[in-house]
């Protein structure tokens, strides 16, 4: 919204006010002004001439001679304007001046003809970017050779104030409502508007408002109306405030929308057929064609000005084309009405049409204005157009006019605005409050009981005034909000609360990267669909959130496992390298995250099958935030009135999805330096081994930051009694997951809190990049739910313990863990001092035959033990693991 | 015969301490100290040949070849400390070391270097400094209901805030948060007045992204509700808690400015930091920078919270943590804060 100082400056008192300065307080007091411009300026001795003689240049056949008079004198110049004519008054600009377009003006040749000065354009001027002819300056009432800016009221500064500032403001989407601040603000008078105009009997036309989104249709028919340019001053008036001058009759719509804010329609009478308006709801299958020439095609939800044969305009957004003022109109029917908001937002928004009309309709305008702007339009319409009579009654059609709805009241004690605010009563004393709301026209009545009965001005009550919190804030910007003074609150103290998840996240950044070295990276909350089809990473069979509108196909719906995401990361950045050098093989890349994902709410919509298989077959313990008592207690305390507008929306019928952190982990290492072609590499088994063992080693450091006991690693594969397994790996996890090297992370107590794999070798090879790649991910909250690690500060053991190391063969599928295990459990079965089972290396032998080693840790609390004893241990520890190294069962 | 062993005596003694004086390092002395004084050693069999001594002579003999002994240990000994101490002034005069060696290059492979996200350094001062003065740090969904991200902070279906603030909307009618506000009125329900919270958070819009806009983000939400809370009282909080956070004494200005859930509602503005105030290029001239929007609670939100306008006010802002990470970094783009890029993330 552009506000002219000069336009305002009609009605307010602006003397000695320095506009510059004074923009600094109204961004403090009404709204944010984002650009002051000082318009017209510059243009002094620019004069005004008539154009005397019109010659043909003897060079050219596109330029012309222009002899001009100046009062004074007359001078010949070179134009090269198509609309220059003999009679005309053009602003003429001597040598030596240099205008602020930049033009220079100079007193030379122009093909060889002496052209002293020039004719200038209004973009020669500065006052607009049409360069299509010259400025005309019929009309103007000035001796030729005057000053251009004594001749014409030029020079202005125009505020640029932020349109989402005021989106709450209908009253300031017009100059008059601003100049209504303004005089508040410098405690002036304002003047009224010229409202004043002689109106005729009988209706203009047969209006019906069939519909209660118009609640007001103002309609008037001026007869004897003759369309011509309108004066300069007007049309630059119109310029600076962005819009195009076209005539005097479509000036002065536009004029009268710039000055009350509310926007106008002027159809040419002969083309309102069947001499009849019906304001109504489009029907399906209805066009009409706007102004712009488009046609449109409407639906039931807009709202059209019909006349005996169909829609002629587009409520509040656009006019027609068939009934637009055309030059032979003589007739006019003016429309000022008022529309609902929101349909007329709606519309806009549908057929892609923001106009200055439907912007400020949506602000939810006041229906007392239509009326005092088509009185302000017919004032001003007389001015213009010397011939034209008001040729009916001022109709006035709509619920609106039937019946008012009440003044608001809003009473309040000026203890209360006061207390709001903080201030006290000599700072603000209540004969200040009184003051200040009655001059930003609000009606105050102060009553008996000390409170004050405040009515709310029409055009202040549509949208932001409900409330005495609403008058709290007239109050704090007329006062000043830079007087008042800091107070402390005095809340008492109580221990902040952090919730524990927060505090686990904490401990393991520190832990990841201080620890482990690696990076911390936040992603997307969306799925790249698009990347997890190039890497094979679909999850057929689990559920996801859709979105909507989606900003891309790519970002169709929510993420519901951080891994698609990381190990997309983890491709780029081992493509990319880290910066400080080319990534070569053997680069490894090691990153986390720490986020939630989504997961439909099982329970109504999923199946069975995959609610069993849910969010990667862990307990998903992130508390449902609409089954959390304490809002489930509120909900019983809202009134009647809140609980009904609540139920519709909240809770039991459509509970929110899970949103459970995750920790996600994912560490690649390079294994080609070029891209292509060795994309098909196959890791050896010592790097797969390195890159899964680093994951491992993120993981264990989580759980050891947040004090749990370290997490078993156990292989998801089916067919061993030594480990009870998940009974079937979901089908989902196979599409990334490497059926042969991953694992289930679980605590002490056997609960599974996430899962470590490599790759599967389809995603692998699907990468831009040879590499071996795993991933780990962790449900924060089920991890936080494992019991602590026990700690206790026993004193160190008195008898040192004694370890035997043996060398068994044992079979490739055999997991060393589970022959430790199994190897501890025999000996301790059989009583035998063993503690512990550690598995050393192993070896592959000439042919393939694997052996492991493994170090039996061996103690007694009372004595140091026999040479005797540690034999039997060894005996017993290599039959145990030559049998289960043999085979799982 | 007393002299023929005396000489003896004295002549093995004279070579092994003549020896010892002579010995060039350790090792050789250790040799030469099983030579002399092991078991098998020169002087521990003269030692023991005090059997083959006839009666008379055995005790001097006896004597005299302990002194021998005595004085070659001696000698070995004295050796021993001088090479030790040569060593150690061998050490301390080599220049050789260099200190400059870096681990890639000592260990076989450098020691990786982790980072935590700026973003998350940043919101772990701030959480930090609002944990410090008793604010709650609480967590709320991202996947929001229209209820708690609009009609409870007073944004019903027919304002055209729900189109200005670009919803992702998700099939089955929730959406993505759209600001971090959607926490005021679980947290309302959460806690018995008076408390105050902060709820930092991921939040998205339904905008197109340039290196200026982004459709997700960070927000930090800050919440208080107390009895007679005004505007002095925020502020107050607001100068203290901006403060802490950049590290500096702000200045701060209220204006007006437009939020359905809060009334009065402000534009916060700091004080340019560039300029002191008097204008410069980042400021536009004016002397302020916008940095968030705050306000008094709106009386229709504390109801929607299930409290008493009458009795419970608050005040509430909404801080732009991915904006104060581009701002305390320099941060030219902010799709790079969630581009995973370890070239950006590698320098914090």
């Amino acid at each position: 919204m552009i506000v002219s100082w000069k336009w305002i400056s009609q009605w307010v008192d602006t003397q000695g006010v320095d506009p510059l300065e004074f923009a600094k307080r109204f961004t403090c007091t009404v709204a944010e002004i984002d650009g002051v411009h000082r318009w017209g300026h510059g243009l002094r001795g620019v004069l005004v001439g008539d154009v005397i003689g019109v010659a043909p240049h003897p060079n050219a056949d596109k330029l012309r001679l222009a002899t001009v008079d100046l009062g004074s004198r007359q001078v010949q110049v070179v134009c090269g304007a198509p609309d220059l004519r003999l009679g005309m008054r053009v602003p003429f600009v001597p040598p030596g001046i240099k205008l602020p377009s930049g033009i220079e003006v100079r007193d030379g040749e122009v093909r060889g003809i002496k052209s002293p000065g020039m004719l200038a354009s209004e973009a020669d001027l500065g006052l607009s970017d049409d360069h299509g002819g010259l400025l005309s300056l019929d009309g103007v009432h000035a001796p030729a050779g005057t000053d251009l800016t004594q001749a014409v009221d030029i020079e202005d500064v125009l505020y640029e104030v932020d349109n989402k500032s005021i989106t709450h403001r209908p009253d300031l989407w017009g100059q008059y409502g601003v100049a209504r601040e303004v005089a508040a603000m410098l405690n002036k008078p304002l003047q009224p508007l010229d409202l004043r105009v002689n109106l005729a009997a009988g209706a203009p036309v047969d209006v019906a408002v069939e519909t209660p989104l118009c609640p007001r249709y103002c309609c008037a028919r001026v007869a004897g109306v003759t369309t011509a340019p309108s004066p300069v001053g007007l049309r630059l008036l119109l310029r600076r405030l962005g819009v195009r001058p076209i005539s005097n009759v479509v000036d002065a719509t536009n004029l009268v929308m710039l000055e009350t804010g509310n926007p106008l329609h002027a159809f040419d009478a002969r083309y309102v057929r069947g001499n009849q308006i019906r304001v109504r709801a489009a029907r399906p299958g209805e066009v009409v064609r706007t102004l712009d020439g488009q046609d449109r095609s409407l639906v039931p939800a807009d709202l059209v000005i019909a006349d005996g044969e169909g829609p002629v305009a587009l409520a509040g957004v656009m006019g027609g084309g068939d009934s637009e003022i055309r030059e032979d109109t003589r007739e006019i029917i003016l429309e000022a009405a008022a529309f609902d908001a929101a349909t007329v937002r709606k519309t806009a928004m549908r057929v892609g049409l923001r106009t200055e009309s439907s912007a400020r309709f949506e602000k939810a305008l006041d229906p007392e204005l239509a009326h005092t702007a088509a009185l302000r339009f017919l004032r001003t319409l007389l001015d213009l157009c010397p011939g034209a009579q008001v040729a009916s009654e001022l109709l006035d059609a709509g619920d609106f006019a039937r019946q008012r709805p009440p003044t608001r009241v809003i009473v309040s004690h000026c203890d209360y605005l006061r207390s709001r605010l903080g201030v006290n009563k000599t700072e603000m004393p209540d004969a200040w409050i009184v003051h200040c709301l009655r001059s930003l026209e609000f009606g105050v009545d102060p009553q008996p009981s000390g409170e004050l009965a405040v009515r709310v001005p029409t055009y202040r009550a549509t949208k932001d005034i409900h409330h005495a919190e609403d008058l709290v804030e007239e109050l704090g910007r007329h006062y000043g909000y830079h007087r008042i003074a800091s107070q402390a609150p005095l809340i008492p103290s109580r221990p902040a609360y952090t919730p524990g998840t927060r505090l686990a996240e904490r401990k393991i950044r520190a832990a990841l990267t201080l620890q482990q070295g690696l990076c911390e990276v936040l992603l997307y909350g969306f799925d790249h669909d698009g990347q997890r089809q190039r890497l094979s990473l679909a999850e057929p069979g689990l559920g996801r959130m859709a979105v909507r509108n989606a900003i891309s196909r790519d970002q169709g719906t929510l993420r519901r496992n951080l891994a698609p995401n990381l190990i997309a990361a983890v491709e780029q950045n081992l493509l990319r390298g880290d910066g400080k050098e080319a990534p070569r093989e053997g680069f490894v890349v090691g990153l986390f995250e720490l986020g939630r994902v989504f997961v439909p709410v099982a329970g109504r919509t999923l199946p069975q099958a995959e609610r069993d298989a849910l969010d990667l077959g862990l307990p998903d313990l992130a508390s449902e935030p609409d089954h959390d008592p304490l809002r489930q207690a509120w909900l019983g305390r809202l009134g009647p009135e809140m609980q009904a507008a609540v139920r519709g929306v909240l809770a039991a019928d459509n509970p929110l999805p899970l949103q459970p952190i995750r920790l996600g982990i994912a560490i690649g290492e390079r294994l080609g330096g070029g891209a292509e072609g060795a994309k098909r590499t196959r890791p050896q088994k010592a790097v797969s081994q390195r890159v899964f063992a680093e994951a491992v080693a993120a993981v264990q450091s989580a759980a050891r930051a947040l004090g749990k006991a370290e997490l078993s690693v156990s292989a998801a594969v089916a067919g061993t009694d030594t480990e009870q397994l998940p009974a079937a790996a979901p089908d989902w996890a196979t599409t990334w997951r490497h059926p042969q090297r991953c694992g289930w992370l679980r605590g002490a107590n056997s609960a599974v809190v996430g899962l470590v794999t490599l790759l599967h070798p389809d995603v692998r090879h699907a990468l831009d990049v040879p590499a071996e790649v795993a991933v780990a991910e962790l449900n924060l909250e089920a991890l936080l739910a494992l019991p602590d690690a026990p700690v206790s500060g026993q004193a160190p053991a008195r008898h040192p313990g004694a370890s035997v190391d043996l060398t068994v063969p044992v079979a490739a599928s055999i997991r060393q863990a589970w022959v430790c295990a199994a190897v501890l459990a025999d000996l301790q079965a059989a009583n035998l001092p063993a503690v512990a089972v550690r598995y050393l290396y192993e070896y592959e032998a000439p042919g393939g035959a694997r052996s492991i080693t493994l170090r039996v840790d061996c103690r007694t609390s009372e004595r140091s033990l026999t040479s005797a004893e540690l034999e039997a241990v060894l005996a017993a520890a290599r039959l145990s693991a030559g049998q289960h190294g043999r085979s799982a069962s | 015969m007393v002299v023929a062993w005396q000489d003896e005596l004295d002549a093995v003694r004279d070579r092994w301490v003549a020896a010892a004086a002579q010995v060039p390092d350790l090792a050789g002395l250790r040799s030469l100290e099983v030579e002399a004084l092991g078991k098998q050693g020169e002087v521990t069999l003269l030692v023991r040949k005090v059997g083959t001594i006839p009666p008379e002579d055995r005790r001097a003999y006896g004597a005299a070849a302990a002194a021998v002994k005595g004085q070659v240990e001696q000698a070995v000994e004295a050796r021993r400390q001088g090479l030790e101490r040569a060593e150690v002034e061998a050490e301390l005069a080599d220049d050789s070391f260099d200190e400059t060696v870096p681990a890639h290059a000592a260990l076989g492979r450098a020691a990786r270097m982790g980072h935590s996200h700026p973003l998350s350094q940043v919101q772990a001062e701030v959480e930090a400094v609002f944990t410090s003065m008793g604010f709650h740090v609480l967590d709320y969904p991202e996947v929001e209901s229209e209820f708690d991200n609009f009609e409870a902070l007073n944004i019903p279906a027919w304002h055209p805030a729900r189109e200005m603030q670009d919803t992702f909307w998700l099939e089955g009618g929730h959406l993505l948060r759209t600001h971090t506000s959607s926490g005021q009125v679980r947290a309302m329900h959460a806690f018995r007045p008076p408390f105050r919270a902060i709820f930092p958070g991921k939040v998205y819009r339904y905008e197109a992204t340039d290196a200026s806009h982004e459709h997700t983000f960070h927000q930090l939400e800050g919440l208080l509700i107390d009895r007679h809370v005004s505007v002095g009282h925020l502020l107050d909080s607001m100068r203290t808690l901006l403060s802490a956070i950049l590290k500096r004494d702000v200045e701060v200005r209220l204006r007006p400015g437009y939020f359905p859930f809060v009334e009065p509602g402000f534009e916060l503005d700091v004080q340019c930091q560039l300029c002191g105030g008097t204008g410069c290029s980042a400021c536009k001239q004016s002397g302020w920078l916008e940095l968030l929007p705050c306000g008094l609670v709106h009386p229709q939100v504390l109801r929607a919270g299930g409290l008493d306008p009458a009795e419970w006010q608050g005040w509430a802002f909404g801080l732009g943590l991915s904006r104060l990470v581009m701002m305390r970094f320099q941060v030219p783009d902010v799709r790079l804060l969630l581009s995973g890029d370890l070239r950006w993330l590698s320098q914090f």
